[in-house]
Order: structure tokens, then C-alpha cells, then sequence
């Protein structure tokens, strides 16, 4: 059997999507089921239903032989997971964004006093370290706009699919530091001690993505 | 006063520390028994020694003596090992084969079963390029593993060679690099990103691409050499296909599989690599390969194949496999009503290799008896004037 890590939610509806057109229909069983662990006995699958941020941790630690993780947050978590497909959904945009009366238009803008919320530290240091911009990184846990409309930031880095929640509260893009979509990691280990099942399932979702 | 300890360390109290020395005198004897001395080599070093990369340099614990000279801590044995058989052991007979046991630090973020200080044990095999030292650096490691009790243990081999050999059809170096780091990381959506992007001749474009699933038996070395594009990827075939009928000479063909995409983080690595590990645990409990070029940074040229285990990894497996030996009462608490009799029968019992406390705190039998369960002594003994006579120790329940 294997154990797949995957949160609740959009990730979780679509990869069953993407099951079900791979012939396996595990739908039924969740519904109505506020179980943290789920098994899927026809898929041979033990799903570990988790918070999204922790994916890449269970998959590191082999607690899980698999995630489901958007490529934003396995790229911050910088845990060492192997990184096997993309699965093509839940695509979004990790941004960074003004307020739309600073009058910044560019990310070269930004001086040295400069501020920037985000839930993406790690990747956020990385994009401004790579382009020579000094700023301070304030890491919050959620609800990225308000550092700004409170004072508490100059510019936010934030993932957004369709912009429409920064536009409401008056934020501006001004980059783009990455595109993200929902990608299927394993344990190394894993890999190996369970390669023919992975491989297999592996086989049938590219055939469907 | 800080009565913590700092990050990334931890003790070992007396249960855990006897546990760890009775397998680190397991492991010790197969050392010895596969005729592998051990040397002990010092705990710092000239930082230079270590040429670190600037990645490997943030994790080394690195500071100054009073003479301004750069220190590490050693994050490794087989540097050290390199340059004593370069520089004092220079003159002796080859092939070398040498052992240790000891601590190593990295300031590393704390992985599983790796602290910030962790215990290694390890062979090196120096002076030999032959496929039978690679299948014996690789026998040893996995008869350790069998015989400190880890069940299903499995040995992963690869070659530097292979992917080497495919790498250089590629003129870009660049691309070259990049193409390492994914398989490195396992980003097999990068590698692919990368291959079809182009850039790279069609030859290997395929190989690339299938070389994640070159994993298995002995069966797909046969495939693999019929991919190799070159004679380097070829030549790492046929060196593995060696081993590999080695190994079977040994008995253990079957924990052996074939893992041409593994790729090592230590860059020294020019031969076969290796890395052991168990189902269901989802970390790697040994690592290790043949590297040829290291010792050339002593002046020397000395062929060599090592591998480490990790002390702390192997105890964490044992105990997720079950394997932790249970505490068992043991050895004879004394009362000494008669000093003499007690210190004659202690010293007795002592030479026979028996675990003796004598009281020092003038005990009752009671107390004795009661101090005896917790202290799990098997026995309780009363030295009187004449006799030695025995209590008797009823097992009052589970003692915890």
C-alpha cells in the first residue's frame, strides 16, 4: 500500500479528479469523512490528509511514500523530496505587489527601508538576494494584503491564481517570481523499496494530467 | 547558567549509552574480523584539508587557535584517514585497510538521525582499484547490517561513471551541472524540463529521461550497457556487472539492486556508490564509494573505496524495527554485614564479569530489595559474618 500525503481541499478534490480519470474512483470515501487517514483499498492507497505546508515534511521523513504539494510551498519548505510529476492543476502565481498608490511600478524600486510581508520567506530572501535588493522579509502566517494596509509592509510576496484579491485591496503586481502548480513528490527511499506500485501510479497520472 | 545543551546535541544516558557501545563492539569486531584496523584521528583539523565547497563551508564548525591558523571541527573521517595513509602510513604495504568509530560535526539544519554531532563508523579500503575491494567495502556494509540484527536490509549500487559518460556527449557545461543538481535532488520535472528544452544531442536525450527508472535487479545492467552512449558509461557497466557477480560470491546478490541515477552530494565520489536502507524508513542508513582522485591533493595517488554508517541512524531503525534489546535484570547487589565478606565475594564475582554494587549506605534488607528491583539486579546478597546468603528477589509485578 502506499501512504500519500496530500491537504484538504482543491489539491486533494482535484488529484481525486485526476484519479478518477485514471480508473480510480475514491470520491465516495471521502465524503462525509472527517478521518485524518483514508484508505483507498481498490487504488491500494492510505491517503494522510494533512496541512499543506507540512506535505514535503512527511514525505521527507518517509512517514508518508508520497505527496501532493503545490511547487511554491515544496520550493520553500526546501525539504529533500523527489520530485516526480506535474500534475498541471492548481496553477497560480507567486507575486510580488504594491500598493497601488505608492507609485512603484518596478521591484528595482524598492529601497533599502523597504518591507516586504510574505508566507514565503525562504523564497522571497532568494528572489530580492538574487537581484541585489536589500529588504527586510517580515514572515506572517496568512493574510499576506494587510502588511500593507496596516503599516506593516511595503510590498507583500503572495501566491494569487486570478489577481482579483490584491486588486480588491488595492494592490498593484509588479513581478512575477514564479509559476506553481501541483506537483507529485516521493521519499527516496520509498522510490526504491516501493518502485514497481510508484511507478505505476506514476505511469497512470502522466498519462492523464 | 544554561542548563540546556546547545541545538543539534544530545546525551546519551546510561541505558542508551550502553546500547550504543555494545553495537559499536559489534561493529568493532566485523571491523577486525575482516581485517580493518581502526585508527583514531584528531577531532580538529587545518580547515584546508577538508577543501570544502563553499556549500560544504557553512556546515563546518570552523575557528581560530591563537596562532590565527583556521581550525574545523571534522566533518568527516575519510579526509583524515586520506591524509594519514598520504603522509605517515605513506611507506606501508597496500592495499591499507583502516577503520574507525568516531563523533563528526556539520552545522546542518538537524535531520533525521543526524544531530549537529553525530557518530560515524566506517572502513576505508586504500591502495586497490579492483571491482573485488568495491564488493568488499559493500559485502562488509551490508554483513554489518545483518549481524547487529536490522532486518531487510538493502544496498543500493551506482556508478559516477555512467552519468558521467552520458553527461559528456553534452558540449554545455553548464547544462552539464544543471542536469547533476536535479538528479541530485531527485527533480525529475526540472530534468525533464531541461531535456526537452534542448541544447542536448538526441542520443541521451532518451537515456536522461529513462535513467530515474534504471533501478533494479541484475537484469537491467544488461540494459543499461546497451543504452551507455560511450565507452566511460560502458566501462562503468562492466565495472558494476564485476561487483555485482562479486557480491554474489558473498551471498548477498539478493539485498544487492542497481541504482544508476543515484547521485552522491560529496563530490569525490569517481567509481561505484552505494547506500544502504531498510522499507518504511524513509532515510538512508549507510553511503559510500570508491574515490580515486581525493588523495591526490596529498601528493599521492592511492585508489580507495569507504563507506559510513551512521551510529544514531542504526539505533533509530533498530528501534522502529523492534530490534532494541529489552533491559534485563542483571549482576548481584551486595549487603556488606561483614565488609571482608562482601569485598572478597564482589571481587569474585567481578572477575567472573558480573555487574556488583556493594551498599554503601547501610541498607535494610527492605530497602535493599527494593533498590535492587529498581536498579534491575537479578540478584541481592547479604555478606554476614559466616555465609553469604541470598534474598529472595520476587519480581513484584513490572518494575518500569
Amino acid at each position: 500500500m502506499l501512504r500519500i500525503a496530500v491537504a484538504k481541499g482543491r489539491l486533494l478534490d482535484s488529484f481525486l479528479i485526476l484519479l478518477a480519470k485514471a480508473g480510480y474512483d475514491c470520491d465516495s470515501v471521502f465524503q462525509a469523512s472527517r478521518k485524518l487517514i483514508v484508505d483507498i483499498g481498490q487504488a491500494d492507497l492510505r491517503f494522510i490528509l494533512a496541512k499543506p505546508a507540512d506535505v514535503p515534511t512527511y514525505v521527507e521523513y518517509g512517514a508518508a511514500d508520497l505527496g501532493v504539494v503545490g511547487k511554491d510551498i515544496l520550493v520553500e519548505s526546501d525539504r529533500n523530496v523527489a520530485e516526480l510529476l506535474d500534475l498541471k492543476y492548481g496553477l497560480c502565481r507567486l507575486v510580488v505587489a504594491v500598493p497601488k498608490d505608492s507609485g512603484i511600478c518596478r521591484v528595482q524600486e524598492l529601497d533599502f527601508n523597504s518591507r516586504v510581508t510574505s508566507k514565503y520567506p525562504r523564497i522571497a530572501e532568494e528572489y530580492f538576494n538574487s537581484l541585489g535588493i536589500q529588504v527586510e522579509i517580515i514572515p506572517l502566517a496568512g493574510s499576506i494584503e494587510l502588511g500593507p494596509m496596516v503599516g506593516l509592509s511595503e510590498a507583500i510576496v503572495d501566491i494569487t491564481e486570478t489577481g482579483r484579491t490584491l486588486a480588491e485591496n488595492g494592490l498593484v503586481i509588479i513581478d512575477t517570481i514564479m509559476e506553481s502548480t501541483a506537483r507529485l513528490v516521493a521519499n527516496g527511499i520509498s522510490l526504491k523499496t516501493q518502485r514497481e506500485a510508484i511507478a505505476a501510479l506514476a505511469g497512470v497520472l502522466e498519462e492523464v494530467v | 547558567m544554561n542548563l540546556r545543551t546547545p541545538r543539534g546535541v544530545k546525551d546519551f544516558l546510561p541505558l542508551e549509552a550502553k546500547w550504543k557501545l555494545e553495537l559499536e563492539q559489534k561493529i568493532r569486531s566485523a571491523f577486525h574480523s575482516w581485517g580493518y584496523q581502526e585508527v583514531i584521528s584528531p577531532t580538529f583539523e587545518y580547515s584546508d584539508l577538508f577543501a570544502l565547497g563553499s556549500q560544504d563551508q557553512r556546515q563546518a564548525y570552523r575557528f581560530f587557535d591563537q596562532n590565527g591558523d583556521l581550525l574545523v571541527l571534522r566533518p568527516d573521517l575519510t579526509t583524515p584517514i586520506a591524509r594519514i595513509v598520504a603522509t605517515r602510513l605513506k611507506d606501508e604495504a597496500k592495499p591499507l585497510r583502516l577503520a574507525y568509530i568516531a563523533n563528526v560535526f556539520r552545522y546542518d539544519e538537524v535531520q533525521v538521525g543526524f544531530q549537529r554531532e553525530f557518530y560515524q563508523a566506517g572502513v576505508e579500503l586504500l591502495g586497490s582499484s579492483a571491482a573485488a575491494a568495491d564488493a568488499e567495502a559493500a559485502a562488509l556494509a551490508a554483513t554489518i547490517f545483518n549481524e547487529v540484527g536490522v532486518a531487510d536490509f538493502k544496498l543500493d549500487l551506482g556508478h559516477t561513471g555512467y552519468i558521467q559518460g552520458i553527461l559528456a556527449e553534452c558540449k554545455s557545461q553548464s547544462i552539464r551541472q544543471k542536469i547533476w543538481q536535479l538528479l541530485l535532488k531527485k527533480d525529475l520535472v526540472g530534468l525533464k524540463d531541461v531535456v526537452t528544452s534542448g541544447g542536448l544531442p538526441d542520443s541521451i536525450k532518451g537515456l536522461l529521461l529513462k535513467l530515474p527508472r534504471f533501478r533494479g535487479g541484475e537484469a537491467l545492467l544488461d540494459q543499461a550497457y546497451s543504452s551507455a552512449p560511450n565507452q566511460l558509461a560502458r566501462e562503468a557497466v562492466a565495472n558494476l556487472q564485476k561487483i555485482y557477480q562479486y557480491l554474489s560470491e558473498y551471498g548477498l546478490g539478493s539485498q544487492v539492486e542497481i541504482d544508476l541515477s543515484m547521485v552522491k552530494s560529496l563530490g569525490y565520489y569517481t567509481g561505484m556508490v552505494l547506500e544502504g536502507y531498510v522499507p518504511r524508513v524513509g532515510f538512508t542508513l549507510c553511503s559510500g564509494g570508491r574515490y580515486d582522485q581525493l588523495s591526490r591533493r596529498f601528493d599521492s595517488h592511492l585508489p580507495a573505496v569507504g563507506f559510513a554508517l551512521g551510529l544514531e541512524r542504526l539505533m533509530l531503525v533498530l528501534e522502529l524495527q523492534g530490534q532494541r534489546p529489552k533491559q534485563e535484570a542483571h549482576g548481584v547487589f551486595v549487603l556488606p554485614h561483614s565488609w571482608p565478606r562482601a569485598l572478597k565475594y564482589a571481587a569474585q564475582e567481578r572477575e567472573q564479569g558480573t555487574r556488583v554494587e556493594v551498599d554503601t549506605e547501610g541498607r535494610t534488607e527492605a530497602e535493599a530489595l527494593a533498590y535492587a528491583r529498581l536498579r534491575r539486579f537479578a540478584r541481592v546478597v547479604v555478606a554476614g559474618d559466616t555465609a553469604i546468603t541470598e534474598l529472595p528477589l520476587a519480581e513484584e509485578g513490572q518494575s518500569c
